[in-house]
């Protein structure tokens, strides 16, 4: 019986299963044998243990990816999420045109990354963008992104809020929706003024959806690549690579493969632990409210 | 008290105004710019007046047909991969609708976990693995990669639309002799097609705007339009503005235009996505 059903769901799941398998799960295990050996094309690999994580480590390089990348990651995505959140109280507050406002405001979903860097790089062109002289009309300070790294890597930032904020709104703006209005009926009758509703209410229900995007973000943001990679390639000088641009030009420039897959187990791990406290939370089954 | 209101109001306007101006401006922007004749893309201050032309575009025509090709092959990678995923996911995603025991729990936790592996530490053991089977420049490559990033993504969306169809539809449909493919084709897909749609747009987007893999795994046969669109942006002194903005439009418009109509699916996705594990 036991043997029969599984014949018959065996075949359902084969596709799925073997694309993820052969495509994701053992190529990604190949790498941690790939990152204990050092290799570049036409050369047999030899074995070196775990110097390849030490040379990865240690490298001036890649600690100025990571903090570059943390940084990003870590302004980025908060503030998307103040952003997101903001824009879900104030669609809640009710709207005239809503559907219409929810799709403009979904609209960047649907550009590519490059795209974007065309639109962001020609706003913010130095020259003759119109930011950039709009900026300058009101006596501001510009973004000198192509020769000042810091400001490179506030354009990345700017431009990656802005491809992703229709994921955090949605998510925030769906768990908002999904909270009674009877509970606010109950927090007025009780005399709450609006920022005691706001603070008891509306801010732990809404608490797991937060965190929920929080995490996804972070894990996606922790991988950009395309962005920084059209925006600046990571120059000057290596200044603003973050951590996939180092894997990739360890991989594709400099064929060190041994080093590029190094970190690209870095890479797993932290996604990895980013994603456990995930799968604890569903676990706890604390998301109910998020939908 | 009338004054609270119409501050109130007044400031939802304001706010309103700013989340628009963030959101539409940049496309807008070029999509207008695009049909700018020559300088007028960088008159200071910006022209919002002018004689729309599509020089642009003809001269796009003319010096870039590498990129109306890539067109083409996004478009067959995009159709490839969707139709892939779709399928593939519908039917595991039926199984765990259906089913349950240990190790289905077991393996959809894994399909989780799989989703954030970054896609860049496949490239790796890949591009060789690629090379020596002689698919490297293929569609058939991006189309497999395309498809199993979001078949996880996919199986859990469908289980999580499936689980709401009433179990009594498949035993009325097996009953009445009919066989598993056929009650999951003809009764269980056309009454998930909401999950079916919202996979649809993740994968269509995703295949259509894709970069990195295409980046790696692609040359000249199989390259995509963002990756000729990329090439532009690295020869901006040759190439002006015009032309970058024309095609950068042509990419774009088609893909917004779907996520226009296929909104309510879209954020039906994303929120069942994430929520529902």
């Amino acid at each position: 019986m036991q043997s029969e059903r599984t014949a018959r769901i065996l075949p359902l799941l084969a596709p799925v299963h073997l694309l993820i398998l052969s495509v994701i799960v053992l190529p990604s295990l190949y790498v941690i044998w790939l990152s204990l050996n050092t290799s570049s094309f036409g050369q047999a690999p030899s074995f070196v243990g775990v110097q390849n994580y030490m040379r990865v480590l240690a490298d001036p390089a890649f600690h100025s990816a990571l903090l570059n990348t943390v940084v990003l990651v870590v302004v980025a995505v908060h503030l998307e999420l103040a952003v997101g959140l903001g824009m879900a109280l104030l669609f809640a507050s009710g709207l005239p045109f809503r559907r219409f406002l929810l799709v403009a405001v979904l609209a960047p979903y649907a550009v590519s990354e490059v795209t974007a860097v065309v639109m962001w790089r020609f706003l913010f062109d130095p020259d003759a963008g119109p930011v950039t002289l709009a900026l300058r009309a009101l006596s501001l300070p510009t973004l000198d992104w192509s020769f000042e790294p810091s400001h490179a890597m506030v354009l990345i930032g700017l431009l990656t809020v802005w491809l992703h904020l229709p994921f955090t709104f949605v998510i925030v703006y769906a768990a908002r929706l999904a909270i009674p209005a009877e509970l606010y009926e109950a927090a007025r009758i009780d005399g709450a003024t609006r920022w005691q509703a706001f603070r008891r209410v509306t801010l732990p229900l809404l608490g797991p959806a937060m965190l929920i995007a929080l995490l996804f973000r972070y894990i996606f943001a922790f991988r950009l690549f395309s962005e920084a990679w059209l925006l600046t390639k990571g120059g000057p000088a290596r200044s603003t690579e973050v951590v996939a641009i180092y894997l990739y030009q360890e991989a594709f420039s400099f064929n060190a493969f041994g080093s590029a897959a190094a970190t690209a187990w870095i890479m797993v791990v932290v996604s990895l632990l980013l994603a456990g406290g995930y799968v604890l939370l569903l676990r706890r089954g604390g998301i109910s409210h998020a939908h | 008290m009338r004054i609270e209101r119409l501050l109130v109001g007044a400031g939802k306007a304001l706010a309103v105004a700013a989340i628009l101006f963030w959101s539409l401006f940049p496309i807008l922007f070029i999509a207008i710019s695009s049909l700018k004749p020559g300088q007028d893309i960088f008159a200071v201050p910006p022209k919002w007046l002018f004689t729309p032309t599509l020089k642009h575009y003809a001269e796009l025509w003319r010096s870039w047909g590498v990129f109306f090709e890539a067109l083409l092959n996004s478009l067959l990678i995009t159709v490839g991969a969707t139709l892939l995923a779709i399928v593939a996911s519908a039917c595991a995603g039926y199984v765990y609708s259906r089913h349950s025991s240990r190790w289905l729990s077991a393996s959809i936790v894994g399909l989780i976990v799989v989703r954030l592996i970054p896609p860049i530490v496949v490239t790796l053991p890949l591009f060789p693995i690629v090379n020596a089977l002689g698919l490297s420049d293929t569609h058939l490559v991006l189309i497999l990669l395309y498809a199993t990033f979001f078949v996880s993504l996919g199986t859990v969306l469908m289980r999580t639309f499936m689980d709401q169809i009433p179990r009594e539809l498949d035993e009325a449909a097996s009953i009445d002799g009919a066989s598993r493919m056929t009650i999951l084709f003809k009764v269980i897909a056309p009454l998930a097609m909401p999950g079916v749609l919202a996979v649809a747009v993740f994968v269509i987007v995703f295949s259509w705007n894709e970069f990195l893999f295409a980046f790696i795994f692609t040359a000249t046969r199989a390259k995509t339009a963002p990756l000729v669109i990329s090439e532009m942006i690295g020869s901006i002194d040759g190439v002006d503005w015009g032309i970058l903005f024309a095609a950068s439009t042509v990419q774009l418009v088609p893909v917004l235009l779907f996520v226009v109509f296929m909104n309510r699916y879209l954020v039906a996705g994303l929120t069942a996505g994430s929520t529902k594990g």
